[in-house]
């Protein structure tokens, strides 16, 4: 049995930790560097680390605060957040990252997995497919008129090439309602890859719920940004409840 | 101890970097393959993709350099820092390895392809009475190609991944260590075992 990896998920937007709900309002959630140190103090599995203002402007995402936080941590690092060319890809590897996060990018330019598999492997590519519900029918955030499959979605960027996958339910992000089970157990079925659940999680029997159905990979937000839980806590839980996780 | 950091321009150089330095290390940077010989230990990180590796240390002739420090000086390998000494490489075509150690890289033959994540290490072999780290440690994975050794008594050490596969988690030969996991990041257990090469022959 695999070890349950737990995955704080982390947005930055003016070199400080934000959270908001369904990709809004986000509010301050503090140091960067400090929270990173506290969340591998308390055995977080790896780290991603989004940023959010390169998204919405022409400028580099926030390199520097990547920095500064891969130094003081010696904790899987995955980056992203507004990606806009291979020229960023290779000054955040530079910077600490050991995983790149791409999203927006694969929908205008899908030849940059290539590039970064040619250098620096599959398995430094996650690739993120943020899904908005309607109903029976899927829609993705970058692109909210267009209905998709998404098992042939996923399907298409694994044949890519690139070497996980974060699944993000939109309508869930934030609201501590738990994910979409229905969708996941979908997802799991039928595609055999590393996958990464977001958006929803809000108590330990929710991570439970989708252990069940088989996902065990989970980036969390809100649960530890403002709830009283840690990392270590939520591990604690689940291994008294019989899952694997380390310590 | 001049500890050296091999950059071969793709790899999570600073990462690596990093660690050492939270053990009290500053390491130096190579990036000509001249200042190999001044350094007291050599590590060769991972993160890249074996292809474009090889063809960057054949190109700019660092293999010779890295052979011959290799057969007075430690060396650590990791992920991809270590594959590279096996004598043949599969990602993204066939490439010739440094050959110090008599393996294949090929891709995992599992059904998911990748070992993403932390994994226990069980000991097949005692490498040095310092090394602290016992079975059931656990360390951080993320590749999808791994050593298939042609014979098992360089392995130190193996892993269980998906479906009770095992592969080669540390290999050492020689002067040579090799780690399939990434110390640099595996939190404590890591920077155990980085500290332990960063003593390992010393008198």
């Amino acid at each position: 049995m695999s070890f349950v990896r737990i995955i704080p998920s982390l947005l930055l937007s003016k070199k400080k930790l934000v959270k908001g709900k369904n990709f809004s309002n986000h509010i301050n959630a503090g140091y960067p560097s400090s929270t990173c140190l506290a969340l591998e103090g308390q055995k977080c599995d790896e780290i991603f680390l989004i940023d959010l203002d390169s998204y919405n402007n022409s400028k580099d995402p926030d390199f520097d605060s990547l920095n500064e936080i891969s130094k003081n941590i010696s904790t899987p690092i995955t980056f992203g957040g507004g990606i806009k060319n291979f020229k960023q890809v290779i000054r955040a590897f530079q910077s600490g990252a050991d995983k790149i996060y791409l999203s927006q990018i694969l929908f205008k330019e899908k030849d940059i997995i290539n590039k970064i598999k040619k250098i620096y492997g599959s398995q430094s590519i996650v690739a993120g497919i943020n899904i908005i519900t309607h109903g029976q029918e899927y829609y993705l955030l970058e692109d909210k008129k267009k209905k998709i499959d998404i098992l042939d979605h996923i399907r298409s960027l694994i044949k890519l090439g690139v070497g996980e996958i974060k699944i993000t339910f939109v309508n869930n992000e934030g609201s501590e309602k738990g994910m979409n089970l229905e969708l996941s157990k979908r997802i799991i079925s039928n595609i055999d890859f590393p996958i990464i659940f977001e958006g929803g999680l809000g108590n330990i029997e929710q991570i439970i719920e989708m252990i069940k159905i088989g996902a065990n990979s989970f980036a969390i937000g809100s649960m530890i940004t403002f709830k009283d839980y840690n990392i270590f806590k939520i591990k604690q839980h689940l291994f008294n409840k019989g899952y694997k996780v380390r310590f | 101890m001049k500890v050296g950091i091999l950059d071969y321009k793709a790899c999570n150089l600073g990462s690596v970097f990093s660690s050492l330095y939270q053990l009290g290390i500053d390491p130096i940077v190579i990036n000509s393959p001249k200042k190999i010989s001044e350094m007291d230990r050599l590590i060769i990180p991972g993160v890249g993709a074996a292809k474009n590796c090889m063809d960057y240390l054949k190109y700019n002739s660092f293999i010779e350099p890295i052979k011959k420090f290799l057969a007075d000086k430690p060396v650590l390998g990791i992920c991809l820092g270590m594959q590279i000494f096996a004598k043949k490489l599969y990602e993204n075509g066939l490439s010739e390895g440094i050959g110090h150690i008599d393996g294949e890289v090929k891709k995992l033959d599992t059904k998911i392809k990748f070992n993403i994540g932390w994994k226990e290490v069980k000991f097949t072999k005692k490498i040095d009475k310092k090394l602290s780290i016992k079975d059931l440690s656990n360390f951080y994975y993320c590749h999808s190609y791994y050593v298939s050794l042609k014979k098992n008594n360089h392995c130190a050490a193996i892993s269980y991944i998906e479906n009770n596969n095992k592969i080669p988690a540390i290999i050492y030969k020689g002067n040579f260590i090799g780690t399939q996991f990434h110390p640099e990041k595996s939190q404590t257990d890591g920077n155990k075992f980085l500290e332990f090469f960063l003593n390992w022959k010393k008198n």
